[in-house]
């Protein structure tokens, strides 16, 4: 078989594209899961709640989508510490989060999802922004400015997030908190006031991945599930409780499922890069960058 | 500059099993006083009730800072940490996946803490030169005597004003029990500190404390006014020297 080269760089660039997207996805859930061991299922539907939230600003009052994410910010980091608030008040205190707190993640699911759907109906909802259509061209290669802005959206978010993680006193704290919530208390630092902190941060990171997602692809309320298992299996590839690592895990996804959905149909494409995760646990199974 | 600690009358118990029963203690200020005792008889029960951890039924503890006086029973364990009384716990409980700066760092979270925390960590590079080789280590790759370092470096990160060791040479050899033993007296010394420290190895903990208290059974069994009345005594001799 000859590979076309314009086909291939189109397809890579592509790959880089979505996976940058898929960053903003996962990095919610790299935190909660990953870092908090809270297993957030109704992360997408956060994701679609502000997918949706763009979209009927947006209707109403023309505002740029993006914009309508971080203007959200503090309304889903708020939605994000009742949230955990209450999980923990009914759960987690009492030990009964395995089982228990992943039947109230799924009822958030189901509840956000319905809610939608008697509101919007199950139509696909699109927005409009000046970068929605158009392309860069360079050469060959095609840059379609719809992936080219959530993947820098992404990207940055990414690195703020990274750096105040990193560089911060609550930031260490997170990294810490489940390794030994007593061990934090002995350094004057309340476990769950940092769990909150960070499950507030995590779904806010929702708010913007929303919006995201509706300026790449048109948005019905059942669409997150198509990415549960995506989001899952990005943050155990890269590495449970690597930041790093979810970039990495995102953008090997995202260039494996572009390859595949160029040259060999879209539909082997979920396939490959879920065969592509079977294969890096059993060599490395704390993930790509895991510690 | 002075800070004591002031146990009355304590008693604590897990559910129905007594374990502490009517302990009076107390370190004064600069003093290193040394709880000794064998497994299961309640030294680490007392750190916990200290911080907080556990809730003692009755009695009373009463930390001193600077003229100031603190009850701790009923307060949070990080209200307790705060007033500048830092625990190196039993076992260590460093975070394993963090490096060793960021363990360091961690420690120095309270505000007082943060002022200070060039200074500290400068100190404890100069002290342990070997976090400071490894400070991008994860800390659970290090070997039991860095960690027991580690622990207290962490401990010093708090700029605490009391200091509360507890079992510092469970798991090491005896070349790093000594060692660790000589790193608590100075750390004592240079930031003059108060501390208690529980111990089972009696020859160790003796060569740095001023005084002691032997607990046996959840009781205060003898005190001992100074290292040389406790080298002598019967009851250590007979528990512990096995003479």
């Amino acid at each position: 078989m000859i590979v076309s080269y314009d086909l291939l760089v189109n397809a890579l660039i592509a790959g880089v594209l979505l996976g940058g997207f898929y960053v903003a996805v996962t990095v919610g859930i790299s935190i909660a899961f990953g870092i908090l061991d809270i297993v957030n299922i109704a992360h997408v539907a956060f994701i679609i709640l502000g997918a949706y939230i763009a979209y009927i600003v947006n209707l109403h009052f023309g505002l740029d989508p993006i914009l309508v994410g971080i203007v959200t910010l503090p309304a889903f980091y708020a939605l994000g510490a009742v949230v955990y608030q209450i999980y923990y008040l009914s759960f987690e205190r009492r030990g009964q989060e395995a089982l228990r707190g992943l039947a109230f993640f799924f009822g958030l699911l189901f509840i956000t999802e319905v809610g939608l759907i008697l509101v919007f109906g199950v139509d696909y909802r699109y927005v409009s922004a000046i970068y929605v259509g158009p392309s860069l061209r360079l050469g060959i290669a095609d840059f379609p400015l719809r992936m080219v802005v959530p993947c820098v959206a992404a990207l940055v978010m990414f690195g703020v997030l990274q750096l105040f993680l990193s560089r911060t006193f609550t930031g260490r704290a997170i990294m810490a908190v489940s390794q030994d919530p007593l061990a934090l208390r002995l350094m004057a630092v309340d476990p769950i006031r940092i769990k909150r902190i960070a499950f507030g941060i995590s779904v806010a990171t929702a708010g913007i991945a929303g919006a995201l997602l509706i300026v790449i692809q048109p948005v019905e309320p059942s669409v997150g599930r198509e990415f549960i298992g995506r989001v899952f299996a990005i943050a155990v590839l890269g590495g449970l409780g690597s930041l790093p690592g979810t970039v990495v895990g995102a953008m090997l996804l995202g260039i494996m499922e572009s390859l595949t959905a160029t040259f060999y149909g879209p539909s082997w494409a979920p396939a490959v890069a879920f065969g592509f995760l079977l294969l890096t646990l059993a060599f490395r199974p704390q993930g790509i960058l895991g510690r | 500059m002075a800070s004591s600690l002031t146990i009355t009358n304590l008693h604590a118990a897990y559910g129905s099993v007594r374990v502490l029963e009517d302990v009076s203690l107390r370190v004064g200020a600069g003093e290193t006083v040394a709880l000794l005792g064998t497994n299961g008889n309640g030294k680490s029960t007392l750190m916990k009730c200290i911080m907080g951890i556990l809730r003692p039924r009755t009695g009373s503890i009463v930390v001193e800072i600077d003229g100031d006086r603190h009850e701790l029973i009923g307060r949070s364990t990080e209200e307790i940490v705060d007033l500048g009384i830092a625990l190196v716990p039993e076992g260590r409980r460093l975070f394993p996946k963090l490096s060793v700066e960021e363990n360091l760092m961690l420690g120095a979270s309270r505000r007082t803490a943060r002022a200070q925390m060039g200074r500290n960590y400068d100190f404890c590079c100069a002290t342990f030169p070997v976090l400071a080789e490894r400070r991008r280590q994860l800390a659970g790759s290090l070997s039991g005597g860095e960690q027991q370092m580690l622990a207290l470096a962490r401990a010093l990160m708090l700029a605490p004003r009391i200091l509360l060791v507890d079992e510092p040479s469970v798991g090491l050899s005896p070349l790093l029990v000594s060692r660790t033993i000589d790193t608590i007296k100075l750390l004592k010394e240079q930031y003059q500190l108060t501390v208690l420290m529980s111990e089972q190895n009696f020859t160790q903990a003796i060569r740095i404390a001023d005084r002691g208290y032997v607990i046996v059974h959840g009781q205060i069994a003898y005190e001992g006014r100074s290292a040389a009345e406790m080298n002598d005594n019967e009851l250590i001799r007979k528990f512990y020297l096995g003479i």
